[in-house]
């Protein structure tokens, strides 16, 4: 066990020893031997939390679980959350958009140097500039023991894809779609992703029909590209979870690097700032 | 309209209430040419248009999308139109990064008085369709054929 690790676990012991939450959200380890989002809703379980490099997921998610109160008159439940400095971003969104309270929510913040997926770094923690969350109740992991990240975000990928001709980008998306088998994994797993019903099962209006076809995946994927325009957090959770492998970050780091450029925002900075496509300035002329 | 050797592209056009869909109509009423390739479809406002809606339209077979809306400043409910710029200045560069090319998307100021200006940028905007061809996205609609019924006599 780690120094982080059980650092995590007094955390999570003490919240729920001193009645400050209901549930704790964090990792443990599966019976396949891979971490696994775990609820622990007793001190004496807080034993089972782990922190190793595959805690690849965004937790904030589960936050949307808990925002209600679960009958009439009861208390809205309160949570504390393990997050790495992306998915506090996540909560910067959440409380932004009015969708938690923070009085509600405990935020344990580990110190993060980039996790992994089946033992490569992953490409968002590569070029990730976080080290300390921007929002947290208990930091985890000594300040010291992260490295800084050695240079800024130059959004590689998306350039190299810009340099393409038109066609090959048309024909690059065209195939890597056309691999998507709808499961909508992606949108299950991301924070910002919490419409009651979403625009892709929606029967009434008739957005899009379930066809596996090529258009109605463009359409899909498109649509949620832009349903997080201005507002992924880059927790680079749904390519995680992608059973495909399609490179969905590609789209939301497009859009993350036009939004940066055009209106010098980043999402999850400051709970106060809106959304760039939730505000104007009349100012401005957008080459359109 | 269509003829074998000359691409008529189909092209929809959102035309905001207030500024946009009656510089349309002095258009028509002051019997100003423009090609009929756009069907319009009038919204209460450029802010109305989701950019599902212009994903839908090419989906289901546009091969041009056009919002006109209010000039900036002008708008009938003080903002929409520039809600609607910070949209479509998005939505321009993700087509784009996705292969479609931008010149199908187009996002102008007409208003009430600019009749000219929009046989102008319908004019305009056709002719950029009709050389880029059908988009690539749509649907390969195959023409429903229901299948023959016997007549019983």
């Amino acid at each position: 066990m780690t120094a982080v690790e059980q650092e995590i676990r007094d955390a999570a012991r003490r919240y729920l020893e001193q009645g400050e939450v209901n549930c704790v959200i964090g990792y443990e380890r599966g019976p396949t031997g891979k971490a696994r989002p775990a609820f622990i809703y007793k001190a004496e379980d807080a034993d089972r939390l782990v922190w190793s490099s595959d805690c690849n997921l965004n937790l904030v998610s589960y936050l949307h679980n808990y925002k209600h109160a679960p009958r009439r008159g009861a208390p809205v439940p309160k949570v504390a959350v393990v997050v790495r400095p992306c998915d506090a971003r996540a909560i910067n969104l959440l409380l932004h958009e009015q969708q938690i309270q923070r009085e509600n929510v405990k935020v344990i913040g580990v110190a993060c140097d980039g996790s992994e997926v089946d033992g490569q770094v992953r490409s968002a923690c590569q070029v990730c500039r976080d080290r300390i969350p921007v929002i947290y109740d208990v930091l985890v992991g000594s300040e010291q023991a992260v490295e800084a990240p050695e240079q800024q975000d130059d959004y590689a990928d998306v350039v190299q894809m810009e340099d393409l001709a038109e066609g090959e980008r048309l024909e690059y998306w065209l195939q890597e779609f056309d691999r998507c088998i709808r499961c909508y994994a992606c949108r299950q797993v991301c924070p910002g992703c919490y419409c009651f019903e979403c625009v892709a099962e929606q029967v009434d209006p008739h957005w899009t029909s379930i066809a596996m076809e090529v258009p109605e995946k463009y359409f899909f994927h498109l649509m949620r590209a832009f349903h997080l325009a201005g507002r992924c957090v880059a927790c680079d959770a749904c390519e995680a979870v992608c059973p495909m492998g399609i490179p969905l970050s590609k789209l939301n780091r497009k859009l993350a690097k036009e939004v940066e450029a055009l209106f010098g925002y980043r999402t999850g900075d400051d709970p106060k700032k809106a959304p760039p496509l939730a505000t104007f300035d009349p100012q401005e002329r957008l080459r359109l | 309209m269509a003829s074998d050797s000359v691409f008529e592209p189909k092209i929809v056009g959102f035309l905001c209430n207030w500024c946009s869909y009656a510089g349309a109509d002095l258009a028509g009423t002051s019997r100003t040419p423009y090609p009929q390739n756009v069907r319009i479809i009038r919204v209460p406002c450029s802010g109305r248009v989701d950019p599902l809606f212009v994903l839908k339209a090419f989906q289901d077979g546009a091969d041009g999308v056009m919002i006109l809306g209010c000039h900036p400043g002008d708008c009938h409910y003080q903002q929409g139109n520039y809600f609607a710029q910070r949209r479509y200045a998005l939505m321009h560069r993700l087509l784009e990064f996705t292969g479609v090319e931008t010149a199908r998307l187009h996002v102008d100021w007409v208003s009430a008085s600019e009749g000219q200006k929009f046989a102008q940028v319908v004019t305009d905007f056709t002719e950029q369709v009709r050389a880029l061809g059908p988009v690539a996205i749509k649907r390969q609609r195959e023409a429903a054929v229901l299948p023959a019924q016997e007549v019983v006599a």
